[in-house]
């Protein structure tokens, strides 16, 4: 009988089974999930959009594979996490950055923010983000999505300088109405991920309809940036129009679908999720109204990251039967 | 609406036996009754090698508190007294009693009307903690706690008695089969705790996935006054207590306090139906009703399993199928069952399932565990705890933080070890942690107390 060799049981603490859900599986949604993003950023940008990615994607795993290699640790690309952090490297950058600036960035983003810290789930700052601002304050110039449509109107409402570099937006900004729509689609420039908040937002919906991430993170944080856009009074827009071109633009649906729900650097209890989202969303906000820096998304998130145990702690659930309603009911019966 | 309570998952159900009428296998030539079945202290053994023995005779007696008889469940002798590792590993002493088919009954077993000359609705909570530890009942879904001290500590403090029929965890079938084919035993025994209690009657807690048992159980319970049957709804660990008394009562059970404490006390299905048993008949614990199941068996059934029989011969019974390979042979459920290292280990009070699986659908061994802080164990936790950081400070043996993040709260149901996409075995570092734990706890209190 199959069982007579009882030499070959194994025995193991229990539960004795486990969810199909792997991270393997869960980053694989993540992958899916960015596809629609990257489908229109080619269909826009041409094939170089498409060529960066794969650059990136291969240098991050490369990256990882090397450095587990070299620390002599098991590998873990097998669970695709460095394909993320490669598709959204990639996904910050503008399609004429050379490449040999963006494969520095994945190198900085998975060796320095992901790999040095300990792997997957140790890094405390986002990998892809601190790749971005990494290439930003190295390569300012290169970084700059020429014609970018955000900055320009950012420009306008803070520094009417900026304007002077003129692109095609001056007249864009005639007719809102329209570019508001072009906004929405992707029809603007801007870096490969964040022109199509429709395509970035189907793949938000797959994400959560799949249970990869919860709403918590992305509607608190788009939610707060919609509040204090619709209160703060703009010269140039409507109250409405400000805050739709705030929510469209900057990146800020792919920061906050993609980048702030990044599970290693965001809390885990639900409402430890919302103050984050406020936070990213308020710090957003300052960023952009008091500076006339477009990279709000990316320090929000950032600043954010780095409150993340704090936040976790400062949130954790009372033990099941002794929280503040249990007490009082102790209380009543003893009165 | 079905009843529930908060967190917690969703399993496959596997119940692939709950057609499966109970068979009763035939008692094997040598079984051996550990002389532990329970929580607490082993009983001393009163009986000597080459004694006969007849069924349902007395071979153990609990003079500890803690403790349950332990009876022969067959006629015969006593071959020989060894000691046996159980799954856990402690050495056991072992009584080994060689069958000799007749089955003679003890002599001395009668029921409660008979020996006390009383109608069974007048029994008391004494008389009847008497009697179940003299039938050597002990919590038959798992936990295997001694059935009389509950008693004892539920006389004068409970309102509210639960029967728990939940059977939550996937495959098992035992309970759900007790109920379709003796309802009555299940009323009835509720009805004796709650007169030996002085209460006018009690909950049988049901999850909705056992329609046809709830139907049974009404039908049952029709017309006695004052029991009623809850409709749970099918979620893991709704047979949990603490989750049990929330769905059925609202009230909140923290950890280190007892059913009691909210005024509740639960019995399992098999343990309320033995109690029903041992007071109408005398008749003792000696025998129970288990499933076999799992993807490498044959033929999968309910079985009324003398205790004692080796798990090989309830394998041999129902065939090992040729193709698989048995990896893990599991006594309980998936979620909270214990992995057996051999074969030979006999089923015991607790035992209400053996699983023979192959595990191969399982993620691989060589899988690294890395948490990458999802929070799904978070969200999964009945007891509301973030297993994510007890893991990660049971690691680290800071058991400081471990106890901030209220380790003594777990109730090791393995939800967040189940969701787990990370592959962590999170249940087994903080079973790492807790003895650390509460002997840190224990010498602050003994400091405070200074």
């Amino acid at each position: 009988m199959a069982y007579e060799n009882d030499n070959l049981l194994t025995v193991t603490s229990s539960p004795h089974i486990r969810s199909k859900r792997t991270t393997q599986r869960i980053m694989l949604d993540v992958i899916i999930a960015l596809v629609p993003a990257l489908a229109f950023s080619v269909y826009r940008f041409g094939v170089r959009a498409l060529m960066l990615t794969v650059i990136s994607v291969f240098t991050c795993v490369l990256c990882e594979e090397l450095f587990c290699r070299i620390v002599r640790r098991q590998s873990t690309v097998y669970d695709l996490s460095a394909v993320v952090t490669g598709f959204l490297v990639a996904f910050n950058v503008p399609v004429t950055l050379p490449m040999w600036m963006l494969v520095l960035g994945d190198v900085f983003a998975i060796v320095v923010a992901k790999m040095l810290f300990g792997g997957i789930g140790q890094n405390f700052i986002n990998p892809a983000l601190s790749a971005r601002v990494f290439m930003f304050l190295s390569f300012p110039s290169y970084m700059q999505p020429t014609n970018g449509v955000f900055s320009e109107y950012i420009g306008k409402l803070v520094n009417a300088d900026v304007v002077a570099s003129a692109t095609p937006l001056t007249q864009a900004s005639q007719g809102t109405a329209v570019s508001l729509q072009d906004m929405f689609i992707g029809n603007i420039n801007g870096v490969l991920g964040e022109v199509s908040a429709l395509c970035l937002l189907v793949g938000g919906i797959y994400l959560i309809a799949r249970r990869v991430i919860s709403w918590h993170i992305p509607v608190s944080f788009l939610a707060t940036a919609a509040i204090i856009s619709l209160i703060v009074p703009s010269d140039n827009f409507g109250r409405v129009d400000f805050m739709l071109v705030n929510l469209l633009g900057g990146g800020l649906i792919l920061g906050a679908l993609f980048m702030a729900t990044d599970y290693s650097t965001s809390p885990v209890t639900p409402v430890g999720k919302i103050i984050f989202g406020v936070g990213c969303g308020a710090i957003t906000m300052l960023i952009r109204l008091f500076s006339s820096n477009t990279e709000g998304v990316s320090f929000a998130i950032l600043i954010m990251n780095l409150l993340v145990y704090y936040i976790d702690r400062f949130t954790m659930p009372k033990p099941f039967g002794t929280g503040r309603k249990d007490r009082a009911g102790k209380a009543e019966k003893r009165a | 609406m079905a009843l529930t309570f908060k967190k917690g998952i969703h399993l496959n159900e596997h119940k692939n036996t709950s057609g499966c009428h109970t068979v009763r296998i035939a008692a094997p030539e040598f079984l051996y009754i550990p002389m532990r079945q329970h929580i607490g202290a082993p009983v001393t053994c009163i009986v000597k090698e080459k004694d006969t023995v007849t069924r349902g005779q007395t071979i153990g007696t609990a003079d500890k508190a803690l403790g349950a008889d332990v009876h022969s469940p067959v006629s015969g002798t006593v071959e020989r007294i060894e000691y046996l590792a159980d799954a856990s590993g402690t050495r056991i002493q072992t009584v080994v009693i060689k069958n000799d088919g007749m089955m003679t009954p003890c002599p001395d077993l009668a029921g409660y009307e008979e020996i006390y000359g009383k109608s069974i609705s007048e029994i008391t909570a004494q008389e009847l903690s008497h009697i179940v530890r003299k039938a050597g009942i002990t919590g038959m879904g798992g936990a295997s706690f001694p059935t009389h001290v509950k008693i004892s500590s539920a006389a004068g403090r409970v309102s509210d008695i639960i029967i728990n029929c939940a059977e939550c965890e996937p495959y098992i079938t035992a309970d759900h089969r007790l109920m379709t084919e003796a309802p009555e035993k299940i009323v009835k025994g509720l009805e004796i705790i709650a007169s030996a209690l002085s209460l006018s009657g009690g909950t049988i807690a049901v999850e909705d996935n056992k329609r046809d048992a709830v139907k049974l159980l009404s039908e049952a319970a029709g017309q006695t006054p004052g029991i009623k049957v809850a409709v749970l709804r099918t979620k893991y660990p709704q047979g949990d207590e603490r989750q049990l008394i929330r769905a059925v009562t609202g009230r909140r059970l923290p950890a280190g306090k007892l059913p009691a404490d909210v005024g509740c006390v639960i019995f399992n299905a098999a343990t309320c139906a033995a109690i029903c048993d041992a007071v109408t008949l005398g008749t003792p614990l000696t025998e129970r009703i288990v499933t076999v199941d799992g993807d490498c068996v044959e033929n999968p059934g309910n079985f009324i399993v003398p205790i004692g029989t080796p798990i090989r011969v309830l394998a041999e019974h129902c065939g090992i199928k040729k193709e698989k390979t048995v990896k893990k042979i599991i006594s309980g459920g998936p979620m909270m069952g214990t992995a057996q290292y051999n074969a030979d280990y006999p089923v015991v009070k607790g035992t209400s399932a053996l699983l023979f699986m192959s595990c191969e659908d399982d993620r691989p061994d060589s899988l690294p565990s890395l948490c990458i802080r999802c929070g799904r164990c978070v969200n999964a936790c009945p007891m509301n705890l973030m297993p994510l950081y007890l893991a990660l400070y049971s690691k680290a043996e800071d058991y400081d933080n471990v106890i901030r993040y209220g380790v003594t709260s777990c109730i090791e149901c393995g939800c967040c070890t189940y969701v787990c996409p990370g592959n962590v075995p999170i249940v087994q570092y903080i079973r790492i942690a807790k003895p650390r734990a509460s002997a840190i706890l224990k010498a602050r209190s003994s400091q405070e107390g200074k």
